[in-house]
């Protein structure tokens, strides 16, 4: 992967990174009533990532990130149901929406609700899923294991056989059905 | 109130925390069983409530119909939910019980748990583009479970499967496109009320066959069966059970749903269409079940004929044929999903369920060989086993209509039922080749042929005790196909203002 890397491409990717988050969360924050929202906020954040990952190799971005981006979508599908379910503890109905509307210093004005939260998962779901589907494809294509082996004992059995490798004969499978 | 979205948001619950602990720690798998006790607790509850005080309505977010999404419980949709998760139950702990946690696979668990989730949202749901949703949900789960542990050939067979589904699911995408088109809205109740004014336009007709269409393809209906009975097979037993027991029955719900619920009752070319194809479905379905000669083949061949029990008891469209279906469905996704399962523990005493190379069953574990023999005439039809009841009132109604064709094809696809459930029979239980070797030293087999003897015992009380299940069904049926009841109920569930 080192082969590849471009002196310009590398702090472009870095620089740009950075912004691409401010303007993902910027998205994520105005996207209750404008165009926006955690869907969108999700996708600009993954593109980054993605950036990162083709200028520095693919190995960077479980670097950076820390966490398996599949556990980061799972905390989101965790925090938008927690949202959507919350209400009904206090015999509300089933992803009813609440808003605290006031002023704060600095801020000003401003506007929160819970859907704020459900929108948060949905932006973790959609960075974790992108990222982790680009990541496994980047990494089996450029060389490397598509999982690392510290994440393989959460995708495979041992059973399993894996997928990629020459083509085997059709095995004996259950009599003559060879449809 | 909040009870409806109980089925639905367990499974979902369960699955991603089970994501996050791992579905091979002794955790996710002890927390997914519990939830799987939890979600058929709580369909029962549902059930039981739905029956005794009508219609429940949940108006998600607040937001009342016809402009929010609603998940609504009638007595059928309940009746499918408590049926779906004794499934999952079933199909969960024999996954369990099979497969050691260092052996098993570790996104099983929670895939199943997705399935559920979009197994439990078809069911409830009162929204055509919420059942989109759901029906994604499902069709993605099933499509990494068919996968989870394939190796080429599996996938091989997995991709008519994928391809057929995805066209199906483009198909239902243009449907729903074209329904807030000529209706103007997407929700069941709405399109019910709206959809009467428009009865002998052609445009309704047309939308109706597409829908047809959709989910017929789900269904398995005769000239889109081609997915099912080959990518069936390449599953693991608890999962094939989970598959054959439910898949395909969503689609007979929503048929039902749609023409009985939704759509005015005065399109009879659409549902002599159904039963027509039902006809083919049947006879040719198995026709297809004689040809295999491994069970998880013949079985799935099968479910592609029994669907089309249902969808014919749906096409004659009758109070009473109505009631048929409903609980030929109840019947056969417990017979279904108990066969597959049983095969699965006959599999695993030969090592093989190529119908050639096994034998000797009946004398190694005769219970196991009873277990079948009852599930296998029950499929059949022979009384008083539950499979009984279902085609004796589709007979009657068939021959009440003088469709005389149809009633002699679904006699003749009984006939080659049990014709096609003795060949396994024979070639495995009867058999007495002193070359099969039955492995009942392994440990596994007995508790996996007490789950399957729990399913028997839940199929054979519908049988014996049909009373109950029979009033249960015509009260679904009666409470489906009451489409000003239905819109009522659903329409005048309150909610915030809408602000303009």
């Amino acid at each position: 992967m080192n082969a590849t890397r471009s002196v310009l491409f590398e702090p472009v990717a870095r620089g740009l990174f950075f912004v691409l988050h401010v303007f993902a969360v910027y998205l994520l924050l105005r996207g209750h009533d404008l165009p926006g929202g955690g869907f969108i906020g999700g996708l600009v954040s993954a593109i980054s990532w993605v950036m990162l990952g083709l200028a520095l190799g693919w190995s960077e971005v479980g670097r950076v990130l820390r966490v398996d981006p599949a556990r980061l979508a799972a905390m989101g599908l965790t925090v938008a149901g927690v949202t959507g379910a919350a209400p009904m503890l206090w015999g509300r109905a089933f992803f009813e929406q609440f808003f605290w509307h006031g002023t704060v210093p600095f801020l000003g004005e401003i506007h929160l609700g819970t859907p704020l939260a459900f929108d948060a998962g949905v932006f973790l779901v959609v960075v974790g899923i992108t990222v982790k589907m680009i990541v496994v494809l980047g990494r089996s294509t450029s060389g490397m294991r598509a999982f690392p082996r510290v994440e393989a004992d959460r995708y495979f059995s041992i059973l399993e056989e894996p997928i990629e490798g020459p083509a085997s004969t059709p095995k004996e499978k259950g009599g003559t059905d060879a449809g | 109130m909040n009870l409806v979205v109980a089925p639905l948001l367990m499974p979902f619950l369960t699955a991603v925390v089970v994501l996050l602990v791992g579905g091979r720690t002794r955790v996710g798998r002890g927390l997914t069983v519990a939830s799987c006790v939890g979600q058929v607790l709580a369909a029962l509850a549902l059930l039981v409530r739905t029956a005794g005080s009508g219609i429940q309505v949940v108006a998600v977010g607040g937001w009342p119909a016809p402009h929010g999404i609603v998940l609504v419980s009638d007595v059928l949709a309940a009746l499918m939910t408590v049926l779906a998760s004794v499934t999952i139950l079933a199909g969960t702990v024999y996954g369990v019980l099979e497969m050691p946690a260092r052996l098993s696979h570790p996104l099983r668990l929670p895939l199943m748990q997705f399935l559920a989730v979009g197994i439990q949202l078809s069911f409830l749901t009162g929204d055509l583009f919420n059942l989109f949703v759901a029906f994604e949900i499902l069709l993605v789960s099933s499509y990494a479970l068919l996968t989870l542990e394939a190796d080429d050939w599996d996938v091989k067979q997995a991709f008519p499967y994928l391809a057929m589904n995805a066209v199906g699911s483009t198909l239902f995408f243009c449907a729903a496109g074209l329904t807030y088109g000529l209706l103007g809205t997407l929700n069941f109740a709405d399109m019910a009320m709206r959809s009467t004014a428009l009865v002998g336009d052609p445009r309704l007709m047309a939308l109706a066959l597409l829908f047809l269409a959709v989910f017929g393809l789900k269904a398995g209906l005769f000239p889109l069966y081609y997915w099912l009975p080959h990518s069936y097979p390449t599953l693991a037993t608890p999962v094939a059970g989970v598959f054959a027991g439910l898949l395909t029955k969503v689609g007979i719900y929503v048929l039902i749903r749609m023409c009985a619920t939704v759509l005015p009752h005065e399109l009879t070319g659409l549902h002599a269409l159904i039963a027509w194809a039902s006809g083919a479905t049947m006879l040719l379905g198995v026709l297809g079940a004689i040809s295999r000669n491994f069970i998880r083949g013949i079985l799935s061949f099968h479910i592609v004929s029994q669907v089309a029990f249902m969808t014919l008891a749906l096409g004659f469209f009758t109070p009473l044929s109505v009631t048929a279906a409903i609980f030929y469905i109840a019947h056969h996704i417990l017979v279904k999903a108990s066969l597959f399962l049983i095969g699965g523990v006959a599999a695993l005493l030969n090592r093989t369920d190529d119908l050639a190379r096994m034998g000797n069953l009946w004398k190694a574990a005769p219970w196991l060989g009873v277990l079948f023999l009852a599930q296998a005439m029950s499929l059949a039809g022979l009384p008083p086993l539950s499979g009984f009841w279902g085609k004796y009132l589709i007979v009657v109604e068939g021959v009440a209509r003088r469709e005389y064709v149809l009633v002699a094809a679904s006699l003749v696809a009984s006939v080659l039922t049990m014709f096609s459930m003795l060949k396994i029979w024979l070639a495995a239980f009867w058999n007495e080749d002193p070359t099969v070797v039955v492995h009942t030293e392994d440990p596994r087999w007995r508790p996996l042929a007490w789950i399957c003897a729990g399913m028997v015992a839940i199929s054979l009380t519908i049988g014996l005790g049909a009373e109950p299940l029979l009033r249960l069904a015509k009260q679904a049926s009666s409470m489906a196909m009451d489409r000003e009841g239905y819109a009522r109920a659903v329409l005048s569930t309150g909610g915030k203002e809408v602000q303009p």
